[in-house]
């Protein structure tokens, strides 16, 4: 489906801007550093990087370390052996200290895990972090999105977790306004009869999705919330209001993440028609990624039809 | 070793065992067995090697001192208040609502405590960043772990075990507070560490074994670790769960238990008189 270019590039190339101008930039690896092809970093600044071996716990821990004395660690690995197997790290020694540390997940979402099968598709990440108090959690769409986010995030105090996939990861057309860590942001504003909101490496589909709703005439609007925690409720809210009815679509399971944050937001602030598109609570097999997307219904056809069924909901069709 | 630091120091522990036990009587929750087996470990590194600055608890270039088993924390709190982190009358208010004291040791709300804790194991990795925090920017501090033996059985701390090692951190320092005994009973019969010093040395640390109780051993032993420079240290301090009351010791209902009025009244009369 269309370019792609790798999101885990991305981030060792943001890395080292960053480090060129803070000497406080630090990588810590777990056996990972090929994960982001890490090898520049390393050989540019060998006292900044940290491998403690195949050891998430202890990484986790180390980084908290680091950035308790004032440096600013990046932690990368799988995105399940991060908020998984260091879960209880991440919680209570980066977390609630609030530390400046900034993880990176790599195959978020089933379709970033594909061919590897469940051990190394991770659509847990996001509802397991979302639950931990003052964690910023961004989502971006493409390898731009993510050098962005990961500048973003180096700015910014406190933890931070930002989720990449594969390396074999679509290219987000058009994107519009740039990134800004925090604000969710309209790709698309064709009008009114409901919003189709996403994050993430789904989200060429999304706006293939949205074209053909155009063609049948459902007018849509495109909102990407990158940044799932804090969520951007203002912006959120005044989409809502202007739809009265919408759709979220994130490859990760239906519990815990955007479809979650969303309901929520919905059925407190302002209630109207949702239909949620996501893994609908099962493990998946291995695969091809878009192959995958589209058994396990994140196809564009079912947001189409997720569409429809909302419009139904709201009593439009 | 001057005989009149040693009975200054040995003062010292035992005016914080009688701070501890207060502690846990007011708050009405605590753990004293812990607390008391690691009192002699944490007055000789606050009071005799520890280089801080009690008016400047977060002076870049202090010493760092993590107490891995966080739920010992009391000891601490008293070691710190007598050392004037914060006030004295703090101590009343452990684990209430108000208070800066936790239930387990937080880095945010409490001067003077470097690294939030109380999940046990987890010490030595942070313990890890700091010493090489240290390399990083230059900065010539220590970092002081003290780890229960239970917690041990945690794999996290073999990690951190092998981690420390690669990178030849001669500034990361743990003492093992080894009373041989974890919440639900002995060592022996929960789990399968012991032997635990072979371990310890097939991992590559350099390792010493003392008297945790013994002023001079615990600061001799210290003193040979600083001395490393190339290779983190490990010191298995043998110590006596409830040391300094003996009506806990031998009882591991003292691991987390409130003592009675009357059972203060007896503790304190064993340790002897305040001030």
């Amino acid at each position: 489906m269309g370019n792609t270019a790798s999101t885990r590039v991305a981030v060792t190339e943001a890395l080292l801007e960053l480090a060129e101008k803070d000497p406080g930039i630090v990588l810590i690896c777990s056996d990972s550093l090929l994960v982001v092809k890490a090898q520049p970093f390393i050989e540019k600044y060998p006292d900044r990087f940290i491998d403690v071996g195949i050891a998430e716990q202890n990484a986790v821990g180390c980084a908290a370390g680091l950035a308790s004395c004032g440096l600013k660690p990046f932690y990368v690995t799988y995105a399940g052996f991060i908020t998984m197997r260091a879960c209880e790290q991440v919680r209570t020694f980066v977390a609630y200290p609030g530390l400046n540390v900034k993880m990176i997940g790599a195959n978020g979402g089933m379709g970033a895990g594909e061919r590897e099968g469940v051990t190394h598709q991770f659509f847990e990440d996001l509802g397991i972090l979302r639950t931990f108090p003052g964690m910023t959690i961004v989502v971006p769409a493409d390898a731009s999105n993510v050098k962005q986010a990961v500048k973003a995030v180096a700015n910014m105090e406190g933890p931070a977790y930002i989720r990449i996939g594969s390396g074999r990861d679509p290219v987000l057309p058009d994107p519009g306004e740039p990134f800004k860590l925090g604000e969710a942001r309209i790709l698309r504003n064709r009008g009114n009869d409901l919003a189709l909101f996403a994050n993430g490496f789904i989200l060429p589909r999304v706006l293939a999705a949205a074209d053909r709703l155009d063609r049948l005439g459902i007018k849509t609007m495109v909102v990407e919330v990158h940044t799932l925690k804090p969520l951007d409720r203002n912006t959120l809210l005044k989409v809502l209001k202007k739809t009265k009815a919408a759709v979220t679509v994130e490859d990760h399971n239906i519990i815990g993440a955007l479809g979650s944050a969303m309901a929520e937001l919905i059925a407190e602030e302002f209630p109207v028609p949702l239909v949620r598109v996501g893994l609908q609570d099962v493990f998946p097999r291995s695969g091809e990624s878009e192959a995958l997307l589209d058994h396990y219904h994140l196809g564009v056809a079912d947001i189409v039809q997720a569409a429809q069924t909302v419009l139904r909901k709201k009593g439009k069709i | 070793m001057k005989q009149n630091t040693v009975e200054k120091l040995e003062n010292t522990a035992r005016l914080l065992r009688r701070d501890v036990l207060e502690m846990i009587f007011h708050a009405g929750d605590g753990h004293p067995g812990p607390s008391l087996s690691v009192a002699d470990i944490v007055t000789a590194l606050y009071f005799e090697t520890l280089r801080i600055k009690p008016a400047d608890p977060d002076w870049p270039e202090r010493d760092r001192f993590i107490l891995s088993k966080g739920h010992a924390c009391p000891v601490l709190y008293a070691a710190l208040a007598r050392l004037g982190f914060f006030p004295q009358t703090e101590l009343a208010g452990l684990r209430s609502l108000s208070s800066m004291l936790q239930g387990h040791p937080d880095m945010n709300k409490t001067p003077g405590i470097d690294t939030t804790s109380g999940s046990l194991g987890n010490g030595v990795s942070i313990g890890l960043g700091m010493a090489l925090a240290a390399r990083m920017k230059n900065l010539d501090y220590s970092v002081f772990v003290v780890t229960g033996d239970g917690e041990l059985e945690e794999g996290v701390v073999w990690e951190a075990l092998m981690a420390a090692v690669k990178y030849r951190v001669g500034n990361l320092i743990v003492i093992i507070d080894n009373n041989g005994m974890q919440s639900g009973g002995s060592l022996g019969s929960i789990s399968g560490l012991e032997p635990i010093m072979p371990k310890l040395k097939a991992f590559g640390w350099h390792c010493q074994e003392i008297d945790g109780h013994d002023f001079p051993e615990i600061l001799h032993a210290v003193n040979e670790a600083l001395s490393k420079k190339q290779q983190p240290s490990i010191v298995l301090a043998h110590t006596v769960k409830g040391q300094g009351v003996p009506f806990m010791i031998g009882d591991n209902s003292w691991h987390k238990r409130v003592p009675t009025e009357e059972e203060l009244r007896v503790a304190l009369q064993a340790l002897g008189g305040g001030e």
